[in-house]
């Protein structure tokens, strides 16, 4: 009687091994992290606070605080399927836990990688995700409503400041709006970024999305903070002159195998 | 041989039916029970953050609320948590400072304990010096200016008592008293300090209205030009009232008090304290984490034409050099009208919340 048991689990678990389609592609784990440059000096959040970095103005600055919202993370495989790993990831340069998006798995293949900078103008409705509203992430109704894109704060000097006291900026980027307070209208300056293609390999595929802080700065527009420093969200200009700087600020390094 | 391998199994299966602890009571079986999430904070807020470890239940609750007011806790029998966190005051103390046991003054305003079931970055206290609740619960017990006992010496009194081993055994199926266990009670009450019922609340269920000038203090605080205090006080899509985080708020140009950077030795972290919730402000004077601030016009004045620079100033208060945002003095008084609709008059009052023993 135990003999023919045994024989059925022996069987069950042969055909539970077996379940597989051996025809299929397996799925491989693919990790995107995120990390930080201002002119290829890395920085993380022990590089907060020093006024160590110049801008293309000539600006000496710190940073304080750098949050931002990627959203719509996307691989494309060369027959042109979309496979949505995540609907958006705020990034925090305080939290570790944020900085990397490690539960995606991909059949091994090229793929186009894309995603965007911000809320597209669907998804940036007001008060929606939970998680945003806990870590204050929302834009005032009378700013245009929605979610931040991003929170660069720090501080700056320009030569010749009293290096005891710098100066402070707050480099807010949200969805343009026009004529804030209760009749504003709201423009989409959320930013597509095309990542290019890249390889998933058998065994590990770590992806590396930097964003080069100092784009935000230089690049086209040369970014004064005298007179760019704060109060930005309700500025359409200047929110205009950030969509502009965003689209270089990201880039793409890619790890294969493990 | 294989017919030993199903009776090797069943033995291990017995073995490990019977890895519990086998001190606890077989009939051990508390309720499950849920905190009771505001309306505003179900539609706006994620799910209350409760550790694995330590799950609420009604029996643990009770024990919590019992031991919340429990003067046994200090070392003369005569403070409770609830002596410094009183109900009718925001769970916090009007007092500037509050007193300990043998008379000696804090150094800090008692900090509000509402809503911490929601504080998800895990950083309690002013100085973000506790990285859980039930961390934080353990440290007034023997800070030497405030309950001054000894945690052997609390077990120990407890141990000794029938009612709490009776307690202890329904929440936690176990008559041994520790600290642990202890903590594990009082974190459970205190995450059920829930404050959500404000008029505000009401307004943004649709249930109450706001004044014109409630309105008009709504408008100031969300404008980036004037108040601007939504960057770190929440806003109508965070019904918190605050980011949970630490900033330096230009209070002092050199700190007596480092706050954060006391606890991470962190220069750049000098003079950062945790943004409290705006709520129940009616009821939580004074204001600060030094309680400097004893009315709710002192702490607009501040923001207004009182910032004082420091080399850890945070960014956002922007308009450092010129002392503030400079509020007209129409915006001052609907700033504060709109901040006073965050308080919860049915606070103080909840049954669930008073003292059982």
């Amino acid at each position: 009687m135990f003999k023919k048991k045994l024989f059925l689990l022996i069987l069950v678990v042969f055909f539970m091994a077996c379940d597989k389609n051996e025809d299929q592609p397996q799925n491989t784990p693919v990790s995107i992290d995120f990390s930080h440059s201002f002119n290829q000096q890395a920085i993380d959040s022990s590089s907060f606070n020093a006024l160590d970095y110049t801008n293309g103005f000539g600006t000496t600055l710190s940073l304080t605080r750098l949050r931002y919202l990627i959203s719509q993370i996307s691989f494309t495989n060369q027959q042109g399927i979309k496979t949505l790993v995540k609907d958006y990831q705020l990034v925090d340069l305080s939290q570790d836990n944020s900085l990397a998006i490690n539960d995606i798995l991909l059949p091994p293949g090229a793929y186009n990688l894309k995603m965007r900078f911000g809320f597209t103008e669907a998804a940036n409705t007001s008060s929606i995700y939970p998680d945003l509203n806990a870590a204050s992430w929302n834009v005032p109704d009378m700013l245009g409503g929605g979610y931040h894109y991003m929170q660069l704060e720090g501080r700056w000097l320009d030569p010749g400041d009293d290096p005891n006291e710098p100066f402070l900026y707050a480099y807010h980027t949200i969805s343009a709006v026009q004529n804030p307070g209760p009749d504003n209208t709201r423009e989409d300056t959320s930013i597509e970024i095309d990542l290019g293609e890249i390889t998933v390999t058998q065994g590990a595929t770590q992806i590396n999305v930097t964003m080069d802080i100092n784009q935000w700065f230089e690049n086209p527009n040369l970014w004064d903070l005298n007179t760019l420093n704060g109060m930005l969200m309700g500025n359409y200009t200047a929110q205009k002159m950030m969509q502009e700087n965003g689209q270089t600020v990201f880039s793409l390094e890619t790890n294969t195998g493990d | 041989m294989f017919k030993k391998i199903p009776l090797v199994f069943c033995l291990l299966c017995i073995t490990l039916s019977c890895g519990e602890d086998d001190n606890q009571n077989q009939g051990y079986s508390p309720t499950p029970v849920n905190i009771a999430v505001p309306a505003i904070f179900s539609q706006l807020l994620p799910a209350p953050e409760i550790p694995a470890n330590n799950q609420l239940t009604q029996e643990g609750v009770a024990l919590g609320r019992a031991l919340f007011y429990e003067k046994n806790l200090s070392a003369d029998n005569s403070l409770s948590c609830a002596g410094c966190h009183k109900p009718n005051q925001g769970f916090s103390d009007q007092r500037r400072y509050s007193i300990g046991i043998d008379g000696i003054a804090g150094f800090r305003n008692s900090m509000p304990l509402v809503n911490i079931a929601w504080n998800t970055n895990n950083k309690f206290n002013w100085d973000g010096s506790a990285d859980s609740l039930e961390e934080q619960v353990l440290e007034p017990v023997v800070n030497e200016i405030e309950m001054h006992n000894t945690w052997p010496n609390v077990e120990q009194t407890l141990q000794s008592d029938p009612n709490y081993l009776t307690k202890f055994e329904q929440a936690f199926g176990t008559t041994t008293i520790s600290q642990d266990l202890i903590a594990k009670a009082l974190a459970q009450f205190i995450r059920t300090l829930v404050s959500g019922n404000a008029r505000f609340d009401n307004y943004l269920l649709g249930q109450a209205t706001l004044t014109p000038l409630e309105q008009q203090g709504l408008a100031v605080f969300l404008d980036e030009n004037r108040g601007d205090c939504f960057h770190c006080h929440g806003s109508p899509s965070n019904p918190l009232w605050t980011d949970n985080d630490f900033h330096n708020n230009g209070l002092d140009e050199n700190f007596t008090d480092l706050g954060l950077g006391d606890i991470t030795g962190d220069p750049a972290q000098f003079g950062l304290f945790k943004s409290p919730s705006l709520r129940n402000l009616a009821y939580t004077a004074p204001y600060m984490h030094d309680g400097r601030f004893q009315t709710l016009d002192q702490v607009i004045d501040h923001y207004s034409e009182g910032l004082i620079f420091s080399p850890t100033i945070d960014p956002l208060m922007k308009t450092v050099a010129q002392g503030g945002v400079q509020l007209t003095p129409q915006d001052k008084a609907a700033l504060k009208a709109f901040l006073l609709s965050l308080s919860d008059p049915s606070l103080a009052n909840n049954p669930a919340y008073q003292n059982p023993n």
